[in-house]
């Protein structure tokens, strides 16, 4: 279970301006000696709901991780800062790395399990994790990305026919575009104009897989009604062209909102980043 | 022995109802405070449930797909006479994790 934890803003500035990004440290009660995980949540969600709530911070607990959590900017307990740039993936993950690297995560080293990062990611999170991996491969060990995109849903968003909707609510005809935004509203917690603003910080950089691919060994994951599971083939075959160790899981009768409470998922993931 | 019977906590705002995604304990299993229960999913999002009690699981209630509502019985414990009252059992070490909270309904007995 849960032992000492740390909550904290994160403050240690990369780029002059605080991300006021919200990190926390979980210790596990028996220590597996294992490198620390870095959980990434996806878009509309939090640390809290996609790894508290679905049982994925205990269960890493118990298999005696220490794990790192982060709430991306305008989510769960991060703040929803102004300026555009501080929801830009590439600065996203230039924090991240401060993050990782203040809470001891060090550079991998041969024959040394405790030294290194693993990541798990979900959705838009395993979007980061894919081009943090790519970018961080002296740091990153082993990759776990669930419910992966191939192509990123948000860069087609209608940010204006949102924003209208949100000012006299005037119908949304993209189909896509009225179901994410929804989705980010049915959370009262969720600052809907600081996910527009990760919208639109991600439309300037969108997600392009083959563009940096990760070398490390990596688990995809998706359910099996999730559209998702149907392109994860195309994500492996990236990383297998790469020179990468792929392998896939694909949960039954799961969807992309359910999946991510599935024990099989867990222990997959597990057993996957217990080398 | 007492049975302790547990609903279907209140999952946050505005939610009524939960649908069962899976079990992770069966009736016959002896199961420890905070260990999984069920995976439960709402209109929004999927969440775990971990025990709020150590003891005999005697019956689950619900199957995949199923739904259940809030405050419709979800589990029922067997637990020895002695924990199942005011008395109580020495709580553990940890602070709770979960601001959901299952609430005991005790058997008028």
């Amino acid at each position: 279970m849960s032992g000492r934890h740390t909550g904290e803003q994160h403050s240690h500035t990369v780029e002059g301006t605080d991300p006021q990004l919200y990190v926390q440290v979980h210790e596990p009660q028996n220590d597996a000696g294992l490198r620390p995980v870095l959980l990434l949540h996806g878009f509309s969600s939090s640390s809290k709901l996609n790894w508290e709530d679905s049982g994925w911070l205990t269960a890493l607990l118990e298999a005696g991780r220490r794990v790192i959590t982060v709430d991306l900017p305008g989510h769960g307990r991060s703040g929803a800062p102004e300026d555009m740039d501080s929801y830009s993936p590439s600065r996203i993950r230039a924090d991240l790395l401060q993050i990782v690297f203040d809470a001891g995560a060090r550079p991998l080293r041969d024959g040394d399990p405790s030294s290194g990062l693993d990541v798990i990611g979900y959705s838009l999170g395993s979007r980061l994790a894919w081009e943090f991996g790519a970018t961080q491969h002296e740091l990153v060990h082993r990759l776990v990305l669930g419910g992966p995109n191939v192509a990123d849903p948000l860069a087609d968003f209608d940010l204006i026919a949102a924003q209208r909707y949100l000012a006299d609510g005037t119908p949304i005809a993209d189909e896509s575009t009225a179901g994410l935004l929804k989705m980010a509203m049915l959370l009262p917690s969720n600052n809907i104009f600081a996910l527009l603003s990760l919208v639109e910080a991600i439309k300037t950089e969108p997600y392009d897989p083959a563009e940096a691919v990760p070398h490390m060994p990596m688990l995809l994951v998706a359910g099996e009604n999730d559209d998702r599971a149907a392109s994860m083939p195309e994500l492996a075959a990236l990383g297998a062209k790469a020179g990468g160790m792929v392998e896939q899981l694909v949960l039954p009768g799961r969807n992309h909102t359910n999946a991510i409470t599935s024990r099989a998922f867990k222990q997959g993931a597990i057993s996957f980043l217990g080398v | 022995m007492a049975e302790i019977s547990f609903p279907l906590p209140d999952l946050g705002e505005g939610l009524i109802e939960a649908t069962v995604l899976e079990w992770l304990v069966s009736p016959g299993e002896q199961v420890e405070r905070n260990q999984p229960l069920v995976e439960v999913e709402t209109t929004k999002s999927a969440v775990e449930l971990p025990s709020p009690q150590a003891g005999k699981v005697v019956r689950i209630y619900g199957g995949p797909g199923d739904k259940i509502n809030v405050g419709e019985p979800l589990i029922v414990f067997e637990v020895p006479d002695n924990t199942a009252g005011i008395v109580g059992t020495v709580p553990k070490e940890e602070a709770p994790k979960r601001r959901v909270r299952l609430s005991a309904v005790l058997d008028e007995d």
